[in-house]
Formats: structure tokens, sequence, C-alpha cells
């Protein structure tokens, strides 16, 4: 049943701008507010109103986040950049390894459970909540 | 910390990030910010600029990965992003221009409903065909 409606999410009718869902233009701007205001990448918000909200499939809504992300964050790099604000050795150091945990995680993303992925992306959610609420 | 103890803990750090990512469908920022803050000593601002430097390579490949695999439909997730990407530049000069606590909170509390939401659809529904 999920499956179903993870294909049709995937598939209704697109028209307007870019050809997308008034639904994904809400959730990719909300995406987009929230990784340029905080620093994240806004699969955060984006995944929980695809699934929510557009119906997307559990895993369909993390791929189409993790996609959505990357002119998400071209535009804030350069927002930043411009005012100078961006520690190049830093980020290099954490890219050597999300590179490489990006490949082991969209692995795992591929055979896991739909029901499991739900329960861990809830437990992340839940945890960082807890995280904002009481760090600084 | 600092020199190479640091470097090595943002090299681990970023795997776990990248697996978080990867698997989460999400960028890694929410975890790479405070770690650039608390470890770094990177003001919020440079941790924030940081962390969406770190983000686009980690999502180029696990978006990569994903459209090897036949997970998702990159073209669409591509197009709804450029939308988002106007955004972030608005929330990013919304960023620099403001402190951001009240919105923390907001976000904080939207983020942890939702998380319990999943936890219990996640629990509650039947067994689904991947």
């Amino acid at each position: 049943m999920r499956a179903l409606e993870a294909s049709s999410g995937a598939a209704r009718a697109r028209s307007g701008l870019l050809r997308l869902d008034r639904e994904l233009i809400v959730i990719g701007i909300l995406g987009g507010l929230l990784s340029g205001l905080l620093g994240v990448g806004g699969g955060i918000v984006m995944v929980p109103l695809l699934v929510l909200w557009a119906r997307y499939g559990q895993r369909e809504a993390h791929a189409a986040s993790l996609g959505a992300i990357i002119p998400i964050s071209i535009a804030g790099i350069a927002t930043y950049g411009i005012a100078g604000q961006v520690k190049v050795g830093p980020a290099i150091a954490l890219a050597v390894g999300s590179v490489f945990g990006a490949r082991v995680g969209a692995g795992l993303l591929v055979g896991i459970d739909e029901r499991l992925l739900k329960i861990v992306f809830g437990l992340f959610l839940v945890g960082v909540a807890v995280l904002l609420t009481t760090h600084r | 910390m600092s020199g190479v103890t640091l470097y090595v803990a943002l090299v681990a750090f970023g795997a776990l990030a990248g697996v978080a990512s990867g698997l989460l469908g999400v960028g890694g920022g929410t975890l790479m910010v405070p770690f650039l803050t608390l470890a770094a000593g990177l003001s919020q601002h440079a941790a924030e600029a940081t962390s969406l430097l770190v983000i686009l390579p980690t999502a180029v490949v696990g978006t990569l990965t994903l459209h090897r695999r036949r997970i998702g439909d990159a073209g669409l997730a591509l197009r709804f992003g450029v939308v988002g990407a106007i955004a972030a530049v608005g929330g990013a000069l919304l960023a620099l221009a403001l402190p951001a606590a009240t919105l923390r909170i907001v976000f904080a509390a939207f983020v942890g409903c939702v998380g319990l939401k999943l936890i219990y659809d996640g629990r509650r529904s039947p067994e689904q065909p991947a």
C-alpha cells in the first residue's frame, strides 16, 4: 500500500513552476529557508513533510530530500561564502569522512525495511529536538 | 581540541554524519553544526557556513549511490531543490542578520512532534514491501 502511495506520489501530475506539485514547491521553500538559516541540509524538515503531506514512501522521501539538498546547499555556500564565513580546512576534514559515510548510509537505505526506517528517522528527530532544546 | 587530534576527530565525525545523511536523507548539518561550535570552536555563523560546504559533496555522493540503485527520482529531486535554493539564499541572509533563538525552539518542537509520530506510525503499521 505504502509502495503504491510512493509511486503515485512521484508520478503525480506536475504543472506550473519547473513542472512540480504545489506540495513539492512549498516543501522545497521550507527546506531551503531552514537550510540557509541553520546551516543544515533541510532534510530534517523535507523528509517528514514529503512523508506526511506529499504522501511519499519513507525511502522515496529520503532519496528526494537528499537530491534536493544539492542545489539548496550550493545556494547557502555561495551566500555564506560571500560573507566570508566558510572555514575550508575543517570542511575538507569532515567531508573526507562524510563522503565515505554517505555511500555506506545510502547503501543501507536501499535494503532497509520501511517500518524500521521510520523508527530510526523518528528517533533521530527526537534526539535532535532534545539536543536543540538543551544545548546552549 | 586542536591540531591533529581535531582533524582526526573531524574525519571520524564526518563519517558518522555521512552515514546518517545517506540513510536518513538529511544533510547531516544538525549533527555537524553543534560539533563544529563545541569541538572545533567555530562561531555559530562559521559553523553553519562550513557545515553547508560538507553537506554538498555528501549529498552528491549519497544521491549518486541511490540513483545507481534506482531509488528515487534524482531529476525531480534536483528540480524541487532549485526552488529550495532560492529560499536558502533568503534563509542564509536572514541568519547572517539575526539571532535565531526563538526559531530554534519552534523548530525543536516541530522536529520532536514529527519524530514521535513517525516512531508511532512505524511501530503500528503492518509489514510493508520494500
